[in-house]
């Protein structure tokens, strides 16, 4: 396309915007007889100026395409997904825009045309849906048909990898993320334009707002120099640059594509990222509702119904957090499941400040405080998920997260995004301030209120703690500062948080024996002291038996917390079998967080490494700078003791491209007895482009976990693992010590370092694969039993006289480190000579490995399931609440 | 003095000490020079020098890693991490050490290097290694 239809088609929308704003401001201006003339015009001008933005995006987008494609006629590459997926961007993005606009012309009453927006921005939001779901089929046919053309199949996928794993490397990339959670807001969009009735308007005007910037982000395309959003459909010689893409068949020379980080080759990872997303996404839907409320006044009933969305949101986030943490555990090698790294946080922190949004919003409904707190916690949340993907996708991160993701120059359209919602949200307050119903009065002291507003404010400073220390790197962006993040973030994060953790667990206790409005003050006194006290006694054991005494004195608070919210919900939860059943849900959720706290405790507080490693080459010195050993050591059948356990490492299995170690367990009582075996197989990947990339594999048990993962273990290369067998045999003797002569008869005993050798009998008939046999020939064949470490092995060395030479087959034990030969005959002795070549310790197979107890783990697990269900009943009691109401 | 205020007073004063102790508790980017002098804990952010040794042998002790570095002044020490060799360390092309000084050997708490891409021009990848579980 040449360039001056560019700019006539820039003229020309520049033009019919104006126009379009003009007829807008005289048809609204008074009321006259021109006044509908000009809306009409109106309406006309924004149709005619929609087709002509739309012509000119992808106009724009064809003509920076034909100009960047050089005279080469590439080969074999197939474009039409690339059209296509393009094609639906351009529509997604010009139809949540469209939709945008009508349902904000719709929600401000001021012409008659009310119906027909809402009906044109009905139209708007269906089409970024069915766009939305096109370019997911065009980027899903491209990574499942393996077209490498395409950079995003190329970085993300391979040929090797199994179908649900396809669909793991589907958002694996930025692109793809942002898909998905474009996708899940297209669906909740259509699930509130069938729902939300007389909310329909102003709610879906910020949805479908939301809906654009989304789209935005995978536009792509180069406006005046600048690149706006990064297309999924990129082409591979479009994204890199290299002399072979100059070269029409540089397809041909394409075989394969990067392949899925193996560490995301975990099934977790093919649920876990949908329900995150789910989580983002239906975060914006109680922001739309407190949006929709200060903006069509309606101050007091958006809560009702934002009570129930914001419960389906933290309901599905804190599902996907844990699920992510889940994963970790599962699969990551930082032993364990929560490590505060900047994208844990990210999704934490708006789920924190979620939670505390709920419990006030129930409040304001109940008793009519806490008004700012409501609508501030619930506008904040969403604005802190948009944050939070700035943090994540921005790089700005940079060196302080190994896991964000990488920058894809969107960092100052990621700021607009936060900035847009930011200033509407500031903006609607400030303008409505005066009217917002904030109670005068005072809440009494002993009400429930009161403190559920207390425990809101806490969790919202746990949340405001977690954003300045993981935007450290932000401050040092903006002030120019050159701070670096603490040295040990864990420990920081960890005495903070459960500080806060205090307040909330105990709140959450103390809050279930007061009621609304005012409570008889000597009841609660001595109920919620019986609770104290015997939560205390409770606390006191669990501490002593767990010997989380060991750790500081805050964390036992935590559990005292933990255990006395535990204890006054299940009193709850009791009186509902009496009849108070609307209280289920609430009772039921904080039990299962109160059980998360318990189990996450104990687990993260008195995990035990038992791979302690004690034998220490570099002498006390050494040891005494509290330097931990957390790796042990283990040669291949050689067993060793670990703790209660005997552990041998004793073979390997391998399937492409994961080396799977086998490491048997058994646990020995004080007469050395076995009490118990089993086999571990913490798993090995040396990926050329991530190393060596281990996943653990973990022993479950009711009341702990034994995980073990495998820290350096010298193996091949994925790509080297096939057909390797039998070749470099020629320098193959410098593996072994120098060989070692015995003269042995039938059952003779020959011993070496690691356990001894048999020689039971004499094979006369041997012979060896692919040596025909002449008639002068002879093979002889010693038949050997090697015993070494409680484990036999046969071999059978071949000594063979062939057309008068003299040849001998060794044959190799490599379990036992043993290569044998049957090297001489010697008849007047009836004897024959075995020569033995052993190996040296630092050329046997070994493995490094590190072995993590986690007590009491499966109450973190058990705690979540609970919890989702307390959030679902709880769906369904406010549900029912907004029916009758 | 009514309740609620009390109760945005204390709030207020939690909220300043999260940013004291978040600007109290965040670290320094050093030299070794620097970490000679210090008492406590900070990152250090410098070269592999690939001309010394890497010294790693899991048959003596597995949890023994030693090498040199040049920091960004140009000052060289050695330093010790207790635990594997991360892989590819020789390929890294900038590390940061979060650690201290133990006489004239740097005692690496914390690993953290940046790897030319091996298969994207002009792009680095970051991996990091712990000497220790992460505890509470």
């Amino acid at each position: 396309m040449s360039f001056p239809l560019g700019q006539l088609l820039f003229f020309l929308t520049v033009c019919s915007v104006v126009f379009t704003v003009i007829c807008y401001y005289l048809g609204n201006k008074k009321p006259d007889s021109n006044n509908i003339k000009w809306l009409k015009r109106f309406n006309i001008s924004f149709y005619i100026t929609t087709a002509i933005v739309l012509i000119f995006c992808y106009v724009l987008f064809y003509g920076i395409k034909a100009s960047a494609t050089p005279t080469v006629v590439y080969l074999g590459e197939n474009l039409t997904p690339k059209n296509l997926g393009q094609f639906f961007i351009i529509l997604a993005f010009a139809s949540a825009l469209f939709s945008t606009i009508s349902y904000f012309l719709a929600t401000i009453k001021t012409n008659q045309f009310e119906l027909k927006w809402l009906w044109m921005g009905r139209i708007g939001y269906f089409v970024n849906s069915i766009s939305v779901v096109g370019i997911g089929t065009c980027l899903f046919y491209i990574i499942y048909n393996h077209l490498f053309e395409y950079h995003y199949a190329w970085e993300h996928s391979s040929r090797t990898l199994p179908v649900y794993y396809i669909i793991s490397s589907f958002w694996e990339g930025q692109e793809g993320s942002f898909w998905l959670w474009g996708f899940w807001q297209a669906v909740l969009g259509n699930i509130l334009i069938w729902k939300a009735k007389s909310w329909e308007k102003p709610v879906l005007t910020v949805i479908a707002l939301a809906q654009t910037l989304l789209s935005s982000m995978l536009l792509g395309i180069d406006i005046f120099g600048q690149r706006i959003g990064s297309s999924p459909f990129i082409l591979l010689r479009e994204a890199l640059e290299a002399p072979i893409f100059s070269r029409p068949e540089y397809l041909s020379f394409i075989k394969d594509g990067n392949g899925l980080n193996p560490l995301l080759q975990n099934y977790w990872m093919v649920i876990h990222p949908p329900t995150l997303f789910l989580g983002f996404a239906s975060m914006v839907v109680p922001f739309a509702y407190a949006i929709a409320g200060l903006w069509t006044k309606r101050y007091k009933e958006w809560v009702q119904p934002a009570i129930s969305y914001s419960l389906f949101a933290v309901m599905v986030l804190g599902t996907g957090v844990i699920m992510g943490s889940l994963w970790a555990y599962e699969s990551l090698n930082f032993g364990g499941f929560w490590a505060w790294d900047p994208v844990e946080n990210a999704a934490l922190i708006p789920w924190l400040t979620l939670i505390g949004a709920v419990h006030v919003l129930i409040v304001y409904k109940n008793t009519g405080h806490s008004y700012f707190t409501a609508t501030f916690l619930t506008l904040i949340s969403f604005i802190l998920v948009l944050y939070a993907s700035f943090l994540t996708r921005s790089g700005i991160l940079g060196d302080t997260s190994v896991h964000a993701f990488t920058d894809l120059g969107m960092f100052w359209h990621l700021v607009i995004d936060v900035a847009i919602f930011f200033g509407i949200a500031l903006a609607l307050i400030i303008l409505r301030w005066k009217e917002l119903p904030i109670s005068k009065k005072e809440e009494e002291t002993y009400s429930r209120e009161f403190w559920m507003f207390v425990g809101a404010v806490f969790l919202a400073l746990s949340c405001l703690q977690l954003i300045v220390v993981t935007s450290i790197p932000v401050w040092n962006a903006m002030f120019k500062t050159h701070i670096a993040p603490p040295t040990n973030p864990v420990t920081l994060y960890n005495v903070f948080q459960a500080g806060f953790a205090v307040v909330v667990t105990l709140l959450a206790g103390i809050t279930q024996f007061l009621k609304y409005k005012k409570t008889d003050t000597t009841r609660f006194f001595i109920t919620s002291v019986i609770y104290l006290v015997f939560s205390a006694v409770i606390t006191g054991l669990i501490v002593y038996i767990t010997g989380l005494y060991h750790l500081r004195f805050v964390f036992v608070l935590v559990m005292f917390g933990a255990i006395y919210s535990l204890m006054a919900n299940a009193k709850v939860l009791a009186d509902v079998f009496k009849g108070k059943i609307k209280l289920a849900g609430s009772a039921v959720a904080h039990i299962g967080f109160g059980l998360i706290m318990v189990g996450a405790l104990i687990a993260a507080g008195t995990s035990k490494v038992i791979s302690q490693n004690d034998t220490l080459e570099y002498g006390a010195d050494f040891a005494k700078g509290n330097n931990p050993h957390e790796n042990i050591m283990l040669y291949k059948n050689e067993p060793q003791k670990m703790g209660d356990y005997m552990v041998t490492y004793f073979g390997d299995s391998v399937k492409a491209p994961n080396h799977y170690f086998k490491v048997d367990y058994k646990r020995l009582d004080a007469n050395g007895k076995v009490v118990e075996e089993f086999t571990l197989k913490p798993n090995s990947q040396a990926n050329r482009k991530m190393g060596l990339v281990s996943s653990p594999d973990t022993k479950h048990y009711l009341f702990h976990d034994l995980y073990t993962h495998v820290s350096m273990a010298p193996i091949k290369y994925d790509d080297e693992m096939q057909g390797d067998a039998g070749h470099g045999e020629e320098n193959d003797d410098a593996n072994y010590n120098p060989p070692v002569p015995h003269e042995v008869k039938v059952g003779d005993t020959i011993p070496f370092r690691e356990g001894y050798i048999i020689l039971q009998s004499l094979n006369k008939e041997a012979h060896v694969q692919n040596i025909p046999m002449g008639a002068n020939d002879v093979a002889v064949g010693a038949e050997l039993k090697i015993i070494s470490h409680g484990k036999t092995y046969d071999a059978e060395p071949v000594f063979m006289v062939k057309n008068g030479s003299v040849f001998d087959f060794a044959r190799k034990v490599d379990d036992a480190g043993l290569k044998l030969r049957l090297s001489k005959i010697i008849p007047d002795k009836s004897k024959v000579e075995i020569t033995v070549y052993d190996q040296p310790e630092s050329k046997k197979a070994y493995i490094v490995m590190r072995a993590i107890e986690f007590p009491y783990i499966n109450f973190l697990w058990t705690g979540t399931i609970i919890m989702v269900i307390g959030f679902l009943l709880s769906i369904f009691r406010r549900n029912k609440e907004l029916k009758s109401a | 003095m009514k309740k609620s205020s009390i109760f945005g007073i204390i709030v207020i004063a939690i909220a300043i000490a999260v940013i004291i102790s978040t600007y109290g508790s965040s670290s320094t980017y050093g030299s070794f020079t620097e970490a000679k002098q210090s008492q406590s804990d900070l990152h250090v952010i410098g070269y592999l020098d690939k001309q010394k040794e890497l010294y790693y042998d899991a048959h003596k002790d597995a949890n023994y890693f030693s090498f040199y570095m040049k920091d960004k002044k140009g000052t060289e020490s050695k330093v010790v991490f207790t635990g594997t060799k991360p892989q590819d360390f020789e390929r890294s092309e900038q590390i940061v050490l979060v650690g201290r000084m133990v006489g004239n050997e740097f005692h690496a708490s914390h690993i953290q290097m940046k790897c030319p891409s091996k298969y994207t021009q002009d792009k680095v990848e970051v991996t990091e290694a712990d000497a220790k579980q992460g505890s509470i």
